[in-house]
């Protein structure tokens, strides 16, 4: 097996400290090869930006590693991060975030200038991306004429112009109908397959789950694998609720059973007294 | 990066025009400070530099006209035009007097003249007779036109009462109005018969100036004698000396307006990018790029600032002129040179405040949708 292009140990982040600390990520641990497409799924609040913040060495872990292609990023100094950024990782946001005032060509070009042979050098790759993902005819055009397809199209370009090895993207068809939200899955499919990117995708959209090699799933800040064919609904014994049995946090065994709640609160409350909910 | 800049600055053309706008309110007064400064400057000589001498001798240990006293014997000026390579030597009294006039009284310098010295007299007139005899003077137009006096009113001269007979152009500057007298009025009110002030000496054709204030020194007791052009820079020197510190003020005042408007207007570009650039830094543009592109931005703003401010200057001028007669305006290369000088201060100080701002964008911003 190839050698991991990412390598995320022991990575955690906390916010503020005493009563009001947050531990938005705790010790997670993860490997992603060349050519993978892994999605990150979880609540609201799980930790899934933060994740993908540190990830992409916009925010500082307060523990642990990230090996990025054999360099350990968190070690950089912060003048050394902007580089490994614009050549490194490619990022597509939920908002698009394209420049109003420059065109679909030079929002794609944007990035080019931070690499090695700038922007005349990346002037054919391009215009090959732009003619690959359907948007040769809008290269003169400004980002407010652009559908919402389109311009999660662009971002793309402009997160491929450089050849990264790391594609980020942040809920990239949160924004977008199903068609285009289906269109731009479908590119990020095949920037894994054709270029040989690592592509994580953290969503919330179901739509996106058929694509994905691995289904990762945060919840209070811990990951765990997740298959990514069908959910396992069981009901929690004390209150009823659906569970799916994949993500549970609050799972326990009893007399030979595996017993899974929806919540701590429901976890105590059987363990107060399981006959009760023996039935 | 810049392009982009550039490219959002156009996008946002009427907030580019109302910032330099604001930036040209502030430097038009810049620019007319800097006009009067250089106006008044040149003005304040005028009479040095029209008067027909190639060398002027004084008192010895005087260096000037202005705020000065000199007092020479006037048979001085015989033996001065009596030198060889000197073509003539005009002998004037000079002394600074109050002009009463309507109620209004005026600090003005007086120019005693003897009888034909016609050439040490005014050399442009709005109307009237330039050479006046006893019992009369001749007046800057600006002063007629600050008390709406004309040819034939009577003024006060300290203790005399004379009569205006002529109105001359280009003798008033605001620290050193020019009236011109009968030689033997101002030497009444002076208490100085048998001397005078200056000689005007005009060299014969070919002589050096310099050696022949040098021979006048050397061959006439007790005198300065020096070139036309070093003698109306020494009064051009002591007229900067007496201005600058309230030029530099009020310039000061203006400058720092026109850098807090800058600074407001290259804050508010900025601030409202400041979601793209969370982007550009999220994608790997280095702040130093950044401030490059600001620095850029703000110098555009301010410089598109001052031309509009010169061409505001240049319509306001002749309104100003008119409005206010005894202010000379004079937009010269030195005076344009030091605006464009103090924009580039204030555009470098304005800029910090955006960069500072720049500096504390967070990337992660870009992930908030």
């Amino acid at each position: 097996m190839d050698a991991a292009l990412l390598q995320v140990r022991n990575l955690a982040k906390t916010f503020g400290s005493g009563h009001t600390e947050v531990r938005a990520v705790s010790d997670l641990s993860l490997d992603v090869r060349r050519g993978e497409l892994i999605l990150v799924m979880g609540p609201s609040g799980s930790g899934k930006t933060t994740l993908v913040s540190m990830l992409g060495t916009l925010l500082r872990p307060s523990a642990g590693s990230i090996l990025l292609d054999a360099v350990d990023v968190t070690r950089l100094g912060e003048a050394e991060l902007p580089a490994i950024r614009a050549r490194k990782i490619g990022f597509v946001f939920q908002a698009f975030n394209l420049m109003e005032a420059l065109t679909v060509e030079e929002n794609v070009l944007f990035p080019a200038r931070l690499a090695p042979g700038g922007v005349e050098a990346a002037k054919p790759r391009a215009a090959a991306l732009l003619e690959r993902l359907g948007l040769a005819a809008r290269r003169s055009a400004r980002p407010p004429t652009l559908s919402g397809g389109e311009k999660q199209r662009v971002a793309i370009a402009r997160a491929l112009i450089n050849q990264p090895p790391l594609i980020l993207a942040d809920e990239p068809t949160g924004n977008l109908d199903s068609q285009s939200g289906q269109e731009v899955a479908m590119i990020l499919h095949d920037v894994a397959r054709d270029a040989g990117c690592a592509v994580i995708l953290v969503t919330h959209d179901p739509r996106v789950e058929e694509i994905a090699d691995r289904i990762l799933w945060l919840e209070d800040g811990a990951l765990r694998d997740r298959r990514a064919e069908r959910h396992s609904w069981v009901r929690c014994p004390v209150c009823g609720m659906r569970v799916d049995e994949w993500t549970a946090l609050h799972v326990a065994e009893h007399e030979g059973r595996r017993v899974v709640f929806c919540s701590q609160r429901c976890r105590e409350r059987y363990f107060d007294n399981p006959a009760a909910y023996a039935a | 990066m810049l392009r982009w800049l550039l490219k959002t600055l156009w996008l946002q053309k009427a907030s580019l025009v109302a910032s330099a706008a604001g930036v040209a309110g502030a430097f038009v007064l810049v620019v007319i400070l800097q006009a009067v400064f250089a106006g008044e400057a040149r003005q304040m000589v005028a009479y040095a530099r029209h008067a027909p001498a190639d060398v002027w001798v004084m008192q010895r240990g005087v260096l000037n006209m202005h705020m000065a006293n000199s007092f020479v014997w006037a048979w001085k000026a015989k033996r001065i035009a009596a030198l060889p390579g000197v073509r003539a030597a005009t002998p004037i009294l000079y002394s600074g007097v109050l002009v009463r006039m309507r109620g209004r009284t005026m600090l003005a310098y007086a120019v005693g003249l003897e009888p034909g010295a016609h050439r040490a007299g005014p050399w442009a007139m709005a109307a009237g007779k330039a050479m006046p005899g006893p019992g009369e003077i001749v007046l800057p137009r600006v002063f007629a036109a600050m008390t709406g006096i004309g040819l034939g009113a009577q003024v006060g001269l300290t203790d005399k009462r004379l009569e205006v007979v002529g109105l001359s152009e280009g003798t008033y500057s605001m620290a050193n109005p020019v009236v011109f007298v009968a030689a033997s009025d101002l030497a009444d009110l002076m208490q100085a018969a048998g001397t005078v002030s200056y000689i005007l000496v005009e060299a014969e054709p070919g002589q050096d100036a310099a050696a022949l204030a040098a021979r006048i020194e050397r061959e006439v007791a007790k005198v300065t004698a020096l070139p036309k052009e070093r003698f109306t820079r020494n009064d051009v020197q002591l007229g900067m000396q007496m201005g600058a510190e309230i030029i530099a003020f009020m310039t000061l005042i203006g400058s720092g307006l026109a850098a807090v408007i800058i600074a407001f207007t290259a804050y508010s570009q900025v601030a409202r990018r400041r979601r793209e650039l969370a982007i550009a830094k999220a994608l790997g543009v280095r702040n130093r790029e950044i401030y490059a592109a600001v620095g850029v931005q703000t110098a555009l703003i301010t410089g598109l600032g001052l031309l509009l401010a010169l061409l505001a200057a240049w319509g306001l001028f002749p309104l100003l002129s008119a409005l206010v007669p005894q202010i000379t305006l004079e937009l010269t290369a030195g005076a344009l040179g030091r605006a464009a000088a103090v924009a580039l201060v204030v555009a470098a100080i304005s800029a910090w405040i955006p960069a500072r701002y720049v500096a504390r964008v967070d990337p992660l911003t870009a992930f908030k949708g």
